[in-house]
């Protein structure tokens, strides 16, 4: 079963007969099998499932977090696939950005210094003016120099998303973004991410349990035992 | 991107945050303790070393039968050394009917060039210490010969043609020697006087000292030179072969200071592997997160050994400042106790407190750090996810390379070095196999206890590589702290037993076999405990195995001193007290012609058991067959000898009889009363001798005992510092036990358990690798016997169980108080 976008010339994530299989003390186990799927620039796809469906799986290996057992993955025309953990770092840098259910920002650094060290590790020659400038559209300027545990769950998603956009990356991998927040707080969030999306005409991938989520998307993959449903 | 401006950026936050200080910590107190020990050695090291050479009052002694050409003394003068000469020899003084055999001791300008003199104006005058000798004209006396002479200070003295006023009495003189020419009292003169007393002819019998003092290199240059010029009558003196006594004790101090300084890298090593070890698993989550925004491995691996490089570079450089100012408070603090003038600090001492820091840090940290180079990007997603660890092999490895390393540079002494080595891995693989088994063996035990109790076993074996890592730790350091008190004790003791109060401090020479019973009975009455009365022979080893000795003998061996005069020859019935047989059966029957040889001297000319030997003596000559080699104890202060033969071997040639005794100092003039009566006999006063020894040690002793302080409080401080390191789980475990509903008592009789269980089994491991290495140590490289004790087996787990206990119990106090709710946020 496959999902194919209308627009096959502006393919940006390509993924082939994608399967995922892992060892266990019961055998091999089988997490994601027989995936096909397109992804067009500037597309917004959710993936949604049930837990233990393989969505979390699924983001991974699409954003070269992890290794298929199978199958192929080309982003921006690029084979993942056969590339190097450092090639899949570098591509990860040039064009993907992440958020993330528990924001995973670094506690030591300051919200400014969270988001500018995507802007550091290419050596942007302005990273803390851009990093500025990123966390006053996500409305914490006057709180850059607060570090991740002096923030609400709200704020850090929001520096979250400053750093996930600062460099303006092709394509943001975004997974459950609103599982740790309130429904107020989460409804804040998502119209952030959605702005900042149509903004820098980011393609989204975003794996969510929330149906009103999805429907904000172009386009929902549902996942079941590791298909697609 | 530019890694280092990051990795810069990145210490600096990290820095601010807190999460780098404990592993400062560890390293400034690493870097601290080695730098104010290599400071602090270098410096004892070069003032005992320069305080030695006053007991040769100067850096390099030659001696001779004959004064010494100008090209010598124009030699020392161009290399600029400062040279000074004394003459000694005998006479009889004679004044109001009395007659006295002096030594004298005539001394130029400059005498001495190391150590000083002291003198008194009489008996109630207050010593003063002074740096030269006597003007021209004039003589400094010992005490013995007023009373013997009946003469006082102020009157005048002839020695030989030369009349001399007494002016002081000697009560000291640092380059005194226990050899024939200071059998007799002492009479100090300026050598300017001594043509005029008309005693010194062509073939006069006198030893000429020329001392020379000045730069190390200028002194090398001149023994080189002197070497190729010594006649075989002359010789260059050296503190470990002239005073065995002073350079035994100072390769002892030697060795302690250099196993000091070798176990508190060893401390500080498993302090900082611990410490990166938690550095390095609480930045997984980083490691994780710089993947996934971009950061390829090598990058990830460069920044953090950057940040370790800066991080180690400040640190040391903080130790470094801190050990100068720590060694600079010791030396203070000891001031008392220290000799008057203390060489100057060396900055390249500190600098290498500055190089064995990195080194530590980078052997032992590298190996947790490069962990993270391995840690997926998926860990952002998949916490359980953790890199696989670095293998044991190259964590172990990799310490073991850098303690080797640094031991070799320590102590240039490749046999002590490979000997610890081994001895470390095998230790470390020996504890392992231990700790693993006794973790068994609470698995089993765990379900058979009450809930208190089996919560602290269960911490104990749930995570079994942590708490084998911890009590490793535990013990190594455990261990390295009874080491170093452990030989500091034995030192000390050893010299003590070297030393006891009533060590002979008397030879007797010369008496006459008629003597010998009235001699006894003398000493008898008044309660003087001799040794046994040796016959003497001089005789002259001539041949071994019918080849003459010059011809087997190397110019450089140590036996070649002995085979260039005449040596005293004994025999005995029984082995001497003191002695121990190496090889052989001690004197066989029938007993005639066997010999007995002692060791190092066997060494030397390679005389091997069954060897014939042939003597000269007089103008007979006798041999001998070796039967055993002996051990002697050249520092027991009884006479020695090198060759011991069987009864009846050397009967027929005339001989005379050696003892020594201790007499106490106000019974000095009992020496007077033997003298009368016995008027052939030599009075070999070493009381001198013993007292600069005994002062010398106790110094030592008192150094040392500071060392060992600064040694116990570092490891204290590591100890501390490897508990807080590995709190974070503890933490966690009473995070969620409260939340649970645990209470804080139940919390603490947990904690304490653990503690208890921890601090008790490192203890009893660290005894018995103590005892382990303690063998090997004193076995082969200090050279001293090891005891064991039972009283260690009992103390250490005692004191160490308490130790890590209240340590922990004090580093976890604020886990149990603090809010479960904060803990499991921080997790």
């Amino acid at each position: 079963m496959s999902i194919q976008s209308d627009a096959l010339s502006e393919i940006i994530i390509s993924a082939k007969n994608l399967s995922k299989t892992v060892l266990t003390a019961n055998g091999s186990l089988s997490i994601l099998s027989g995936i096909h799927l397109n992804i067009n620039h500037g597309e917004s796809l959710a993936i949604m499932g049930m837990s233990g469906s393989g969505k979390t799986t699924l983001i991974s290996l699409l954003a070269g977090l992890d290794t298929p057992s199978s199958g192929t993955i080309t982003i921006n025309g690029q084979p993942l696939t056969t590339m190097t953990e450092d090639d899949k770092a570098r591509l990860r840098n040039q064009f993907i950005g992440f958020v993330f259910q528990n924001f995973q920002l670094l506690n030591n650094l300051t919200a400014l210094e969270n988001v500018m060290l995507p802007l550091e590790i290419i050596g942007h020659p302005h990273a803390k003016d851009k990093a500025l400038n990123f966390l006053d559209r996500v409305g914490l300027s006057h709180r850059y120099n607060h570090r991740p545990s002096q923030l609400s769950g709200g704020e850090q998603q929001r520096v979250a998303l400053a750093r996930a956009f600062v460099t303006q990356p092709s394509i943001l991998f975004a997974d459950e973004p609103t599982g740790n927040l309130d429904q107020k707080t989460g409804k804040t969030i998502i119209d952030l991410l959605f702005a900042l999306n149509e903004e820098n005409k980011t393609t989204l991938v975003l794996v969510t349990h929330d149906q009103s989520l999805a429907t904000l998307c172009s386009r929902t993959l549902m996942l079941e035992n590791g298909k697609t449903a | 991107m530019n890694l280092f401006l990051l990795a810069c950026r990145l210490l600096r936050r990290e820095g601010r945050s807190g999460e780098l200080t404990l592993l400062s910590f560890a390293l400034i107190v690493a870097v601290t303790s080695a730098t104010t020990i290599s400071l602090f050695s270098d410096r004892l090291e070069t003032t005992m070393v320069s305080q030695a050479g006053q007991f040769l009052a100067g850096d390099l002694v030659v001696t001779s039968p004959t004064t010494l050409t100008s090209d010598w003394l124009s030699v020392a003068k161009t290399l600029a050394l400062k040279q000074t000469m004394t003459a000694e020899f005998s006479s009889v003084l004679i004044e109001n009917d009395s007659f006295l055999l002096a030594s004298i001791k005539a001394v130029s300008n400059h005498y001495p060039l190391r150590g000083s003199l002291k003198i008194t104006g009489n008996h109630f005058d207050q010593e003063q210490t002074i740096t030269h000798g006597p003007q021209p004209g004039q003589a400094w006396i010992d005490k013995r010969i007023l009373s013997a002479l009946n003469l006082k200070l102020g009157e005048s003295l002839h020695v030989g043609n030369k009349k001399l006023i007494l002016s002081k009495i000697i009560t000291y003189e640092p380059d005194k020697r226990g050899n024939l020419y200071s059998l007799s009292p002492r009479l100090m003169m300026h050598t300017q006087d001594v043509p005029e007393t008309g005693i010194l002819k062509p073939g006069s019998h006198v030893h000429y000292y020329y001392q020379f003092t000045g730069q190390d290199s200028a002194l090398k240059s001149f023994k080189q030179f002197s070497k190729k010029r010594l006649n075989p009558s002359q010789r260059i003196m050296d503190i470990h072969v002239d005073r065995p006594e002073i350079g035994t004790a100072l390769d002892r101090v030697q060795k302690y200071l250099r196993l000091s300084s070798v176990i508190i890298i060893l401390i500080a090593g498993v302090a900082i592997a611990i410490t990166t070890r938690r550095y390095s698993e609480r930045h997984f989550n980083s490691a994780a997160i710089l993947r996934c925004l971009g950061c390829t491995q090598a990058q990830i691996v460069k920044l953090f050994i950057t940040q370790l490089v800066l991080l180690g570079f400040l640190a040391s450089l903080l130790g470094c400042l801190l050990g100068w100012v720590s060694h600079a408070g010791l030396f203070a603090l000891l001031k008392s106790l220290l000799p008057e003038t203390i060489a100057s600090a060396n900055p390249l001492a500190a600098f290498f407190g500055l190089i064995t820091g990195m080194v530590i840090l980078l052997g032992f940290a590298l190996p947790p750090l490069l962990q993270l180079k391995k840690v997926s990007p998926l860990r952002i997603l998949r916490r359980e996810l953790d890199p696989i660890p670095t293998q044991s092999g190259i964590v172990y490895g990799m310490a073991l390379l850098v303690i080797s390393g640094l031991i070799y540079t320590f102590t240039l002494d490749i046999k002590f070095t490979l000997l610890l080595t081994l001895l470390a891995s095998l230790g470390i693989t020996l504890l392992m196999g231990l700790i693993y088994a006794l973790l068994t063996v609470i698995k089993k035990l765990e379900s058979r206890v009450n809930l208190n109790v089996r919560f602290a076993l269960l911490s104990l074996v749930k995570n079994r590589k942590n708490t084998a890592a911890q009590i490793l730790a535990f013990s190594l350091t455990l261990m390295a702290m009874l080491l170093s008190f452990s030989v500091h004790q034995n030192l000390i003791s050893d010299w003590q037993t070297q030393l006891p109060k009533t060590t002979p401090n008397h030879f007797v020479l010369n008496l006459f076999e008629h003597q010998r019973d009235d001699f006894k009975t003398d000493l008898t009455t008044h309660n003087i405990n001799a040794q046994a009365l040796f016959p003497i022979v001089r005789g002259r080893l001539i041949k071994i195995n019918n080849q003459a000795v010059q011809k087997i003998v190397s110019k450089d061996s140590q036996g070649e001193r002995a085979i260039h005069r005449d040596l005293s020859l004994t025999w005995s019935k029984q082995l001497p007290e003191g002695n121990f047989i190496t090889s052989g059966k001690w004197h066989q029957s029938p007993p005639s012609h066997q010999v007995s040889i002692e060791q190092k001297l066997a060494t030397s000319l390679n005389i091997q058991l069954n060897d014939a030997l042939t003597f000269t003596i007089g103008h007979e000559t006798i041999n001998a067959t070796v039967t055993t080699v002996r051990q002697v104890n050249w520092d027991s202060m009884k006479p020695n000898f090198y060759f011991i033969f069987s009864p009846g071997s050397l009967t027929s040639f005339p001989k005379t009889f050696i003892t020594s005794f201790y007499l106490a100092p106000e019974n000095k003039n009992f020496l007077n009363t033997l003298a009368k009566k016995y008027p052939a006999i030599t009075i070999l006063e070493v009381d001198f001798i013993l007292n600069q020894l005994s002062l010398i040690l106790k110094q030592l002793t008192q150094a040392i005992n500071y060392l060992l302080i600064f040694a116990l409080i570092a490891g204290l401080i590591v100890l501390a510092a490897t508990i807080n390191a590995t709190l974070d789980e503890r933490r966690h475990q009473s995070a969620l036990l409260r939340t649970l509903g645990a209470n804080r008592s139940l919390l603490r009789n947990n904690h304490l358990l653990e503690f208890i269980s921890l601090g008790f089994f490192s203890s009893l491991f660290a005894v018995l690798l103590h005892d382990i290495a303690s063998f090997a140590l004193y076995h082969f490289i200090l050279k001293i016997a090891y005891l064991p004790s039972l009283m260690l087996w009992v103390l250490v787990p005692l004191i160490g169980t308490t130790l890590i206990t209240l340590t922990g119990l004090w580093s976890i106090r604020k886990v149990v108080n603090k809010s479960p709710l904060s803990i499991l946020r921080e997790h």
